[in-house]
């Protein structure tokens, strides 16, 4: 069977540091994992990895059975797999369409000619992760963070993934804002996408995952279903602080 | 691209008062100008290049002396036509701008600006040593064919070949190239995850760059008849370019030839009053003034008053 996403034996090492310590899990198809830590666990590091913004220092990562290791990250987001950043990164000068058009664009200098911008998409894209027709042309400084999270998202999805990394998604967030973020992974759930998903938030997180990982300096410590992982003794003494 | 009727309207009004001037400018005005159409040329190059993707180059006369030099080389010594010794004066630039991508690959911000110092220096002293049979050593090449006679040939030349590269750059930063150029200069990391190759990115507007550069570099020694190590390679000609784009407006076409405009005339308007090097000292001021008080230049101004002018935000 070939999974969305399938990472087996990975090891990261920074000098003397095991940043990702012989880590193996996948996803299967339309499921939505958690992944759990405390603060320098490895979790984005594990996300770098995926992406091929750092490379691993062993351990495959396959996307629908197809070893990406050796893969630059655009050619890996145009197999399927995107990420969304734990700081929101927006282009400081567009406006939330410019941004998004970004993320539309093909990976071709000659068709960037060419072809005229899909406004349609840009506008369906920024209208479906909650922005009005009256935020399209505002930049990113005018935005609060929660629509700058949002803006990551639409851009994320204007990529066309059928895997999505989500790093602290809810992070800064006000109580509206996470149910607005929540509603939004929830439809796309519905239609098929495949999520893993960082967060601090467990409230938040809980509703959103099928099951979930929880990392500890670099390797996993537990995995399973959100409760049960929530419940292991390892977990609580390292995570939670409580035993 | 979202062209609008203005455009047209605005395109065709500024070349037609540009092909116009001739009739209303004395020969002097005229010659200035020239000097104004090349620095704009070259402005808009290093803005491909550094307004864009904010790769910022400190050392563009290395690729426009490289098209100057190979021309002037070419015609003088090996007795090439101009029709030829241009063309592969400019294929030759454009190698050099893969030379300047090299170190981008690898290195961004006050490193990279360093580095481009560093090219035009080792230019500087390499076309003084090696072969100056060749290049003509510390005193240059004199006595190279023009391509014009008289003033305003020489203005119909240089305004041309502004415009059409003007043009041609405004119309190609229109598509999504532009918008994909200048993400580079926002968030370089946040383009490599939007999908996009940043170094296909960065190759193609390096070679434009040095396409514009080459092209203005050729047609310049050609124009002038003659070419200078000390005049070509001096700091003070690459802060210029660098100088016009930004008080024009960086990451912008009109901007640069504002710039380029606006910083000759000044220093012709200064010339009566502070001939020697001081000019540079004034016209530093109003720069930085300019540069402290509307950073995004004076096409910025400009963009504010239309916009009010019809009653929308920029």
């Amino acid at each position: 069977m070939s999974y969305p996403l399938q990472i087996r034996n990975l090891v990261k090492r920074f000098g003397g540091l095991v940043a990702t310590n012989d880590v193996t899990f996948e996803i299967e198809q339309g499921q939505s994992v958690g992944i759990i830590g405390p603060n320098g666990a490895g979790k984005t590091t594990i996300f770098s990895q995926i992406m091929g913004e750092i490379r691993q220092t062993s351990g495959t990562i396959k996307l629908y059975g197809e070893d990406i290791g050796a893969l630059s990250t655009s050619d890996r987001i145009r197999r399927g797999v995107s990420r969304t950043y734990q700081v929101p990164r927006p282009f400081s000068d567009m406006s939330v369409v410019e941004n998004i058009r970004v993320g539309l664009m093909p990976d071709s200098i000659w068709q960037m000619v060419i072809r005229s911008p899909n406004r349609d998409r840009e506008i369906e894209l920024a209208l479906s992760v909650g922005f009005a027709e009256t935020d399209l042309q505002r930049t990113p400084s005018e935005l609060s963070m929660g629509d700058l999270r949002k803006l990551e998202m639409a851009r994320t999805m204007a990529t066309n993934p059928t895997v999505m990394l989500l790093d602290e998604v809810f992070a800064g967030l006000t109580v509206g804002e996470i149910a607005q973020i929540a509603a939004l992974i929830q439809q796309m759930r519905k239609d098929g996408m495949t999520f893993l998903i960082v967060s601090h938030d467990l409230k938040a997180l809980e509703p959103l995952v099928d099951t979930a990982i929880a990392i500890n300096q670099g390797g996993i410590i537990a995995q399973g279903q959100f409760g049960d992982v929530m419940a292991n003794e390892t977990v609580r003494s390292s995570y939670l602080g409580t035993a | 691209m979202g062209l609008r009727w203005y455009h047209f309207v605005l395109w065709a009004a500024f070349i037609g008062g540009m092909f116009m001037l001739p009739e209303f400018a004395s020969k002097g005005t005229l010659r200035t100008i020239i000097f104004a159409n090349f620095l704009a040329i070259f402005a808009i190059s290093w803005d491909v290049l550094s307004g864009r993707t904010g790769y910022i180059s400190f050392g563009h006369p290395f690729l426009i002396g490289i098209g100057a030099y190979t021309t002037a080389i070419l015609t003088k010594r090996f007795d090439v036509p101009v029709e030829y010794s241009i063309p592969i004066a400019v294929v030759v630039t454009m190698i050099g701008g893969l030379i300047v991508l090299l170190p981008a690959l690898r290195i961004k911000g006050s490193y990279f600006a360093l580095v481009t110092l560093a090219y035009m220096e080792l230019m500087y002293q390499l076309v003084q040593v090696i072969r100056p049979d060749l290049t003509g050593g510390t005193r240059g090449i004199s006595g190279l064919t023009t391509l014009t006679r008289g003033a305003v040939n020489g203005y119909y030349m240089s305004v041309s070949l502004m415009l059409i590269i003007a043009l041609a750059m405004w119309l190609l930063m229109r598509t999504r190239v532009g918008t994909a150029l200048s993400a580079i200069g926002m968030n370089e990391e946040s383009v490599r995850g939007s999908g996009l190759s940043p170094t296909r990115l960065k190759f193609f507007a390096f070679l434009t760059s040095a396409f514009i550069a080459g092209l203005g570099g050729a047609f310049y020694v050609h124009y002038l008849g003659s070419i200078a190590p000390r005049a070509l390679f001096e700091i003070n000609f690459a802060f210029t370019i660098i100088v016009a784009a930004l008080i024009g407006g960086a990451s912008t076409i009109i901007g640069p030839i504002v710039g380029a405009f606006f910083l000759t005339f000044l220093l012709e308007f200064l010339r009566p009053i502070l001939p020697g090097a001081e000019r540079y000292f004034v016209y530093g001021g109003v720069a930085l003034f300019l540069y402290m008080y509307q950073p995004k230049g004076l096409y910025e101004i400009f963009m504010r008053g239309w916009a009010k002018l019809r009653g929308t935000r920029t």
